[in-house]
């Protein structure tokens, strides 16, 4: 979902106007209205000064507990590729009822590691850096 | 206090727009999916 200070109105005509034009039949999430902020402020992303929401990105697993935030002041954009390695990354995780961590980098297909006594000392057999 | 991972996220409550309708949208509604929940500035700006 994404979610700025903006009214469902404009939502309507950005996504008819131009983000339509860049993505076919427009963007297919749910587009929220934070009037005045108060979501953000919840989120810690609402900046008093702008009266704006700036970049906070919130991965929120199935119990609705944060697994991983990001937040980017306003001139610079996500990355998408990075946003979904890290939901592979934590499903991949969930579903090994935490027995498995995902090392730095990780990509589906890659080493993960189990963490426990063994591993103490040992990481550097399973894991190195490109 | 501030926001950190492995806290429950704030539940909130507000109208959407989606597949051109307005509807309005909880955190809750979904319970038992993954959720990304992106702030941005504002529509209709640049990045």
């Amino acid at each position: 979902m994404a979610i700025s200070c903006d009214t469902v109105f404009t939502h309507k005509v950005w996504q008819e106007e131009e983000l339509s034009k860049m993505v076919p039949g427009g963007v297919p999430f749910p587009m929220l209205s934070d009037p005045g902020g108060k979501i953000g402020q919840a989120y810690g992303v609402y900046d008093e000064r702008l009266g704006l929401n700036i970049r906070g990105r919130f991965i929120i697993d199935p119990d609705g507990v944060i697994q991983a935030m990001e937040i980017l002041a306003p001139p610079v954009g996500r990355n998408v590729e990075e946003l979904i390695r890290q939901v592979k990354a934590f499903k991949y995780v969930r579903e090994s009822k935490g027995t498995e961590a995902c090392p730095a980098g990780w990509e589906p297909g890659k080493a993960t590691l189990k963490p426990g006594p063994h591993l103490v000392g040992k990481v550097w057999e399973i894991w190195k850096p490109k | 206090m501030a926001l950190k991972p492995l806290m429950e996220a704030p539940e909130f409550e507000s109208q959407g727009y989606f597949q051109g309708e307005f509807k309005p949208f909880k955190l809750s509604d979904f319970k038992g999916k993954w959720v990304i929940l992106c702030f941005y500035p504002a529509d209709f700006t640049f990045v």
